[in-house]
């Protein structure tokens, strides 16, 4: 189905969350304070390699207004942070290994008088030679940044199948290539920031964004030494993150000057602070070399990836694994060599971010196989689909997977398209001037949901029914943007045919909701579908119940729906569906704008602290509730003890059942094609024309599931074209957007269609596919290959270097005219 | 530590008249969010690249990141919490349009974004492509891809123009 407002319906569902940003009401938790507030920064290192001599603080300490300097004797508990591998200081000890480096942190009653004390922190250093790439890195005798080596490889992984090299010698054709990819940075528009507040029974309530708020309460806990219950982390709303926020950053800085102080402490990265210090998408270097036989079928794939980790670990290992899983791509090799190294520098630290780790990979593989076609002189679509892995066929690691259509069916949609189609008679405008080309390239590829196999993966949630007679779900996710809680309130209202008045929604919090996991790895659609099937039996077998002791009516004649619970049959056929933007505009104009106005006096009432992102539900428009219902909610809500409404569940994302660490089970698939246009003078690519075909389950949430590809297309567009965050001698050289360049309105492709497979195997338990990453890794392969058709040029280097695509004017030239 | 320079400061922002004893040398953002806690204009570049921080200075965009007060004395401000429909408390149609078309996702972009639509539907009822990508060129959103906020502004200007089209009438 094609993807777009038109094509939803009535399924076309307003966010919750829309008054409130579009008015400027909403509070994120960078936009919060207190009266009696004090201002933390952070001191960051000098250089990006070198040893500390002594830090000496008293200086900064006697200054007036400020409250206290700290360094790494001042935390109580474990001086190191970090999700999978805690190796990150607090505050760095005796080494400093990159820019973003803490070495001290301190607290003032303005942000200027922070400043002031952090120039006043003398720091004496011995500065040493950086590791500035993964060769100096792993150069025998280069210096071993941490103790845990051996040397500076922070994880290795490798996949053996068959015998390659035996393969490779009876292979008739094979191409080599190595690909380079950039240090790309998540550029958030919200840089990282919040507020840390103690409260007076000694509890410390954090406001700070991240994926998981469970995991920073754990890591911060860990830090301060102090029971986790005496945490309260919310989490949400969140300005972006895509990976970036997933980490600790401000959060041990604000949390323990907070604790020192006693007072409420707001932390907010500069830009620049927020490049130096903040993570990135790991550079690769990908060494590929792929064999097939005279007929076009590979039989020998090997493989090379060193990623450049940055100083710390962060999620380098997984993000490795990832890669190593990827660069297989979807296809069935028999004779596989794959060797993965990801290595310690003195450069930014590197770590997720969306797509993790299969952009690289698959911008490699899809690469390759352009090349092999073109040996071939065989269509490159039909090349690939001779060498597809079959629906049955085990995954990528050799690991068992959920067997669906969906890579044929991505693969047969994009082929029908009439963008790709193009590419079979090139494009070419006779009206364009002779030095702009245009090409179509296309790219496929599976990628894989969840945590994998062997790294912890929890999910769950809860449904109750609260005491003011709301449905009332709680999440550990976040919603970062991407649109969870609209999608929640889609699926409550198709569950119990409810409307969006009878919900609240929690997430973000630790106080309110239970541990279902992160919102990372496109897991939390999935994981809050899975949980809602497992939950609405429970909940409406006891609500029919109770509500038949209620009015004597046998429970098998009553339903849920709107405001209460109803008899079968007399559900108000409108509002059995979700409340949509189609119902509200069939309003009068009159009404339409009395609604808003309810949405923005509640949005102002509540625009007073963020006490947890459930609060969206109150901008929530509300419809006149209809009232031939059996017993209302609320009504419901006052039988028996309040925990007998509320209903828990868990479990663990699936996985597959073989032992392969980091495999995955439930992928999803996608198929891209894109027509770009280059000027051979300037080297300007110009992205024309996409379609992203994607086969991820059943459309929930049509509005959010357009926002995705169509976001994660156009930060794909950057990885290719534009971004890079360049480093000379480890020390940033791009460090603000304006040297930085993501896309502007101004770069994006004029057409993006997305084409939304929904089939799934019949009787499949696994609903909806999350869609988060699935439209930012294949693009760049697309943008490649149209490249090559445009022009001849093969890119194996990201950004595509325009140099590489100037080409002298091949015209006549004018009687009378000599080159110069 | 000497007490700061204080200066009296005047300006109309969204309709009221504030006067605040601040530092001439306080860029507009710091004034909009920290003194009058307008936190709706929202900082993230600092450097007037991303439009996160536009706000209207007698009707021209500019990002508030790059205005000192001194160079908005006695100017009229409008910033995203001014904007709203015929009544104050409504949505604004360019608001109305962005919610209904999924101009926006973690929405920290979009109080800019729908600044700079203002500016750019004032000066171009019925703008181009042309026009919509020069008027919002300044204005950065990392998630939607600028999709939706095309579609959005597009409805926007086809709903400004009918409002228009209708006061006209009503006028006549």
């Amino acid at each position: 189905m094609l993807l777009n407002r038109k094509q939803s319906g009535k399924r076309w569902h307003l966010r919750p969350d829309g008054a409130p940003k579009v008015t400027g009401q909403l509070q994120y938790l960078t936009d919060m304070t207190l009266p009696d507030m004090i201002h933390g920064r952070v001191l960051r290192s000098e250089y990006p390699y070198a040893r500390l001599l002594s830090i000496d603080t008293s200086e900064a300490e006697a200054l007036e207004g400020v409250y206290a300097v700290l360094t790494s004797k001042d935390v109580p508990g474990l001086n190191r942070f970090g999700i999978a591998t805690p190796d990150q200081p607090v505050f760095c000890e005796d080494i400093v290994r990159y820019v973003g480096d803490a070495i001290a942190a301190v607290a003032a009653d303005s942000p200027e008088r922070a400043a002031l004390a952090l120039d006043a922190i003398r720091v004496v250093y011995e500065e040493l030679t950086p590791l500035n790439s993964t060769d100096a890195a792993l150069a025998p005798g280069a210096p071993e940044l941490h103790e845990h080596g051996p040397g500076n490889v922070l994880h290795r992984t490798e996949i053996k199948r068959g015998d390659a090299e035996q393969a490779f010698a009876t292979c008739d054709h094979i191409v080599t290539e190595t690909y380079y990819t950039p240090r790309q940075m998540h550029a958030y528009m919200e840089t990282e920031g919040g507020l840390f507040v103690p409260d007076e029974e000694g509890r410390l309530n954090v406001y700070a964004a991240t994926q998981h708020g469970y995991k920073d309460r754990m890591q911060l806990a860990r830090i301060i030494g102090c029971p986790e219950e005496d945490i309260r982390v919310v989490s949400s709303p969140i300005g972006g993150s895509f990976g970036g926020k997933d980490e600790l950053n401000v959060q041990p800085y604000g949390a323990l000057l907070a604790l020192r102080c006693g007072r409420p402490v707001k932390m907010h990265n500069s830009r620049k602070e927020s490049v130096r210090a903040g993570l990135k998408r790991h550079p690769m270097k990908i060494e590929m070399q792929t064999g097939m036989s005279r007929e076009g079928i590979i039989h020998a794939h090997r493989v090379r990836i060193t990623a450049d980790t940055g100083a710390y670990a962060t999620l380098g290992a997984p993000v490795l694994n990832f890669c190593t899983e990827h660069c297989l791509g979807p296809y069935a090799i028999p004779n596989v060599d794959v060797e993965g190294v990801s290595v310690y520098t003195n450069n930014g630290v590197s770590g997720e971010f969306r797509g993790f780790g299969g952009n690289q990979a698959i911008f490699g593989m899809e690469g390759q196989m352009d090349r092999l076609a073109e040996i071939m002189n065989m269509d490159p679509w039909e090349f690939r689909r001779r060498n597809m892995r079959e629906k049955n066929d085990p995954g990528p690691l050799n690991q068992r997977i959920l067997v669906t259509d969906g890579l044929s069916q991505v693969w047969e949609a994009l082929d029908r398209s009439e963008l790709w189609q193009k590419h079979q008679s090139p494009p070419a405008d006779p009206a364009l001037p002779p030095w702009i080309k245009r090409g179509v390239g296309a790219a496929i590829a599976m990628h894989g949901a969840g945590l994998g196999y062997g790294i912890p993966d929890p999910a769950g949630g809860r449904l109750s029914l609260n005491n003011e007679g709301k449905i009332e779900v709680a999440f550990s996710y976040e919603e970062f943007g991407q649109g969870l809680v609209a999608t929640l309130e889609i699926m409550l209202c198709d569950l119990f045919q409810c409307s969006t008045s009878d919900l609240s929604i929690i997430i973000g919090d630790t106080d309110r909701v239970p541990h279902s996991g992160s919102s990372t790895a496109s897991r939390s659609t999935t994981m809050a579908w899975m949980a809602l099937q497992r939950l609405q039996t429970p909940f409406r077998s006891r609500a029919l119940a109770v509500a038949s002791e209620m009015s004597d009516i046998p429970a098998d004649e009553l339903v849920t729906g709107p405001g209460g619970i109803w008899r079968k049959g007399q559900l108000p056929a409108d509002t059995s569906e979700v409340e949509t933007d189609v119902q509200k505009t069939g309003k009068s104009e009159k009404a339409e704008r009395t609604e808003v106005a309810e949405i923005v006096a509640g949005g102002t009432e509540s625009a007073q602290i963020a006490e947890s992102y459930s609060g969206v539900s109150q901008y929530q428009a509300k419809l006149e509730a209809p009232s031939d219902f059996v017993v209302s909610y609320a009504e419901l809500a006052m039988q028996g003890e309040a925990d007998e409404w509320i209903f828990d569940t868990k479990f663990d994302y699936p996985t597959t059942p073989d032992n392969v660490v980091g495999g995955h089970y439930l992928y999803t698939y996608a198929a891209v094609a894109a027509e770009v246009e280059v000027n051979t003078l300037t080297g300007e690519t110009k992205l024309l024309d996409t379609r992203h075909v994607v086969a991820a389950g059943p459309v929930i949430n049509p509005m959010g599931y357009i926002g995705q590809i169509e976001g994660g297309s156009v930060m794909a567009l950057g990885f290719t074209l534009t971004e890079d965050a360049v480093m000379q001698d480890s020390r940033y050289v791009t460090t603000n957007l304006d040297t930085y360049l993501i896309p502007t309105i101004r770069d994006i492709h004029t057409n993006l269609e997305v084409e939304a497979i929904e089939d799934l195997p019949e009787g499949d338990s696994f609903g909806p596919r999350g869609i988060g990453e699935i439209g930012s890794v294949a693009l760049a392969p697309a943008i490649t290959a149209a490249i090559h058709q445009a022009t001849g040029v093969r890119v194996n280097r990201l950004p595509v270097q325009r140099e590489q695509l100037v080409r002298p004017l091949n015209v006549p030239l004018q009687e009378g005219v000599s080159p110069s | 530590m000497s007490k700061p320079l204080e200066n009296h400061w005047t300006a109309v922002v969204n309709g009221e008249q504030k006067h605040l004893e601040i530092a001439q040398t306080t860029r507009l953002v710091d004034v909009l969010r920290t003194h009058l806690q307008l936190t709706g204009t929202k900082v993230s570049c600092e450097v007037g690249r991303c439009g996160a921080c536009m706000v209207l200075i007698d009707g021209e965009p500019v990002n508030s990141c790059l205005v000192m007060a001194y160079q908005c004395e006695g100017s009229d401000i409008t910033t995203i919490e001014g904007l709203h429909g015929e009544e104050k408390g409504t949505l604004h149609p360019i608001q109305q349009a962005f919610v209904e078309e999924g101009g926006f996702q973690c929405g920290y972009c979009t109080p800019g974004m729908v600044i700079s639509t203002k500016a750019l539907l004032d000066a171009h009822p019925e703008p181009s492509q042309d026009q919509i990508e020069t008027g919002l060129c300044g204005n950065l959103c990392r998630c939607t891809g600028y999709g939706g906020i095309i579609r959005a502004v597009r409805k926007a200007g086809e709903r400004c123009a009918l409002t228009e089209t209708s006061t006209e009438e009503t006028v006549s």
